[in-house]
């Protein structure tokens, strides 16, 4: 039995339509955020959760953390049914929504977290250590007497996140965490949540558009597109059904220089050399590299792997998302 | 309880913050007051009633003293409930109606403590047939002070509805207003429950709008004799049992179709 284990799980939400011309009553339509997905997550994992925007990853980690009550299909977490038993469940369950703030707007963060202590009830030596052990982490010791309404985003979010902490969740969820935060920001939150994951073994599934987040992060991934499960494994073997091209940048020590090269590559040039993007299933790269080479000497060159986000468009596109 | 204490010690502290709105609303609260009194000893100069003009008074400047309790609606958790931050409190272990409740409370509490207090003694430094009266007798005011409290629970109970029916209709405009209609006549915040027909008033004084300020005012001007407290507290915790049971009731049924928009 799996940590998490998620069975035919559906949610239909019915949404009414502007009333039109001559219409006494607004039609109601039907949108099936969630078609039946099913998956299991083994405990300590670090999964990454993507799919376009409306794919039903939000409704499928709000059914998770109990706030959501599915149409159909089962879940169980923990040996929990998070939606029956909620109070008991929410115990150990953390979560985080990158658009939300869960801390209070005029007051400083502590008292943010004091009051959390309260509501998990957490013991005074417990609550202390835990908050000693996640402000060092995050970086939060200066700003805790701050409110919450003079923190920039970056902070704000690693308040949030050490809000989501304190209570030592077995399992957290994080619904686009790293939406709108500068790079620095981001790679802080990475090694925090990589080092969390490792520290006390935390279960963490994260929703996210940033595929850097993934790459760095999760060793699986599930893609949902029209509230269906459609892939499920890890990244490279994602990457590697899609990436189909690579580029070739190079530059000669003299200008004008143009090597010999088959038909059907794309060839662009400019002043900072030439730039062939190529498939390797049909031509090999070790057989392009002898012909460039071949014509002059080469004083840079760079090979480039597809850009993570076309190829996750290009996913998108093939499943028809 | 730890957790429901709580968040009600946060919001008191919150409510303190805001001292600009307190002497705005203290300010507000003494001109219409002023405007009320005067009204009413032009009736009474034109045609005396048979209720003194000292009680009409002492009505006037307790209602509007406790205005904040009847008509304040805490501006956080409305918003939370539009744009779905609602979503944090549902994943917390705790019971959603009784969080909100005391967060209603607190708001509830300091804000008419904080306005009234100050109010209640200026009212009190009025001229005579102007300003407050002092209580009728000293049991007279404490099961005044009772009342107040079941009535502040009273109208707690109350909100809480009117929070039900926001997340219904996501806008708590039209609800409230006609819930606030019926607040502001039948609490005897727009005209003194007193001055009604008395055929009128057997109906209205069993509401539970007339539980919240009007039980405790008549308590205090001795208008409802102390021997019928017990009674009157009575009625007041019954409706509060009521409303109670019916807003959570609400939350829960609520809770169970709930959506939350946007992401």
């Amino acid at each position: 039995m799996s940590y998490i284990e998620v069975n035919d799980l559906k949610k239909t939400f019915t949404v009414r339509k502007k009333r039109t011309k001559g219409q006494l009553f607004r039609e109601k339509q039907k949108i099936e955020a969630l078609k039946g997905v099913s998956f299991s997550v083994e405990k300590g994992e670090l999964v990454g959760y993507i799919g376009p925007n409306g794919a039903g990853k939000s409704t499928t980690v709000k059914i998770l953390s109990g706030i959501l009550t599915p149409d159909g299909g089962e879940a169980l977490v923990d040996g929990r049914v998070p939606w029956l038993e909620r109070r008991e469940y929410v115990k150990h369950v953390g979560v985080v929504f990158g658009q939300r703030s869960q801390l209070w707007w005029d007051v400083p963060i502590i008292d943010s977290f004091s009051l959390l202590k309260d509501i998990y009830r957490l013991s005074k030596p417990d609550y202390e250590d835990r908050l000693k052990e996640l402000t060092q982490a995050l970086q939060l010791e200066e700003l805790m007497r701050t409110p919450l309404r003079l923190l920039s985003l970056g902070q704000r979010m690693r308040a949030e996140l050490c809000g989501s902490l304190l209570h030592r969740p077995k399992l957290l969820f994080l619904d686009e965490p790293t939406i709108g935060l500068d790079a620095v920001s981001k790679l802080a939150l990475r090694d925090f949540l990589k080092w969390e994951n490792k520290e006390h073994g935390t279960t963490i599934m994260l929703t996210t558009h940033d595929m850097e987040d993934i790459a760095a992060l999760c060793s699986r991934v599930m893609v949902l597109g029209h509230g269906q499960k459609l892939f499920d494994g890890k990244l490279p073997d994602l990457l590697e059904r899609f990436d189909t091209v690579r580029t070739v940048s190079v530059k000669y020590d003299k200008e004008g220089i143009m090597p010999e090269l088959p038909q059907g590559l794309d060839v662009s040039g400019d002043e900072n050399g030439l730039r062939i993007t190529y498939s390797p299933a049909d031509f090999p790269t070790a057989r392009l590299l002898t012909a460039l080479q071949a014509a002059g000497n080469i004083s840079e060159m760079t090979l480039q792997p597809e850009n993570i986000d076309t190829l996750i468009a290009a996913m998108y596109k093939e499943m028809d998302l | 309880m730890r957790a429901y204490l709580s968040v009600f010690r946060m919001r008191l502290r919150m409510e303190t913050q805001y001292r600009g709105a307190m002497i705005g609303g203290i300010l507000c609260q003494m001109f219409f007051g002023l405007v009320l009194v005067a009204l009413y000893r032009a009736l009474y100069a034109g045609k005396p009633q048979a209720l003194p003009i000292e009680h009409v008074t002492t009505y006037v400047w307790l209602q509007q003293a406790f205005f904040r309790m009847l008509l304040s609606s805490d501006p956080d958790l409305l918003d939370k409930i539009r744009s779905g931050n609602i979503s944090y409190d549902m994943c917390r272990p705790v019971n959603m109606y009784w969080f909100y409740y005391a967060r209603i409370a607190a708001q509830k509490m300091m804000g008419s403590l904080m306005r009234g207090i100050p109010m209640l003694i200026l009212a009190f430094l009025l001229p005579k047939g102007w300003g407050l009266m002092l209580p009728a007798s000293v049991p007279g005011l404490v099961m005044a002070v009772i009342a107040l409290a079941l009535g502040l629970l009273c109208i707690c109970a109350l909100e809480n509805i009117t929070m039900g029916f926001t997340m219904l209709t996501l806008d708590p405009r039209g609800m409230q207003g006609v819930l606030n209609l019926l607040m502001i006549t039948f609490s005897g915040n727009l005209l003194p429950l007193t001055l009604f027909p008395d055929s009128w008033q057997r109906v209205i004084t069993a509401l539970p709008y007339a539980q919240l300020l009007d039980a405790p005012i008549r308590l205090y001007t001795g208008e409802y004799d102390v021997a019928y407290a017990p009674g009157i507290i009575g009625l007041q915790a019954g409706w509060t049992a009521v409303l109670v049971a019916f807003g959570m009731w609400m939350w829960s049924t609520n809770r169970k179709r709930m959506i939350v928009q946007g992401g």
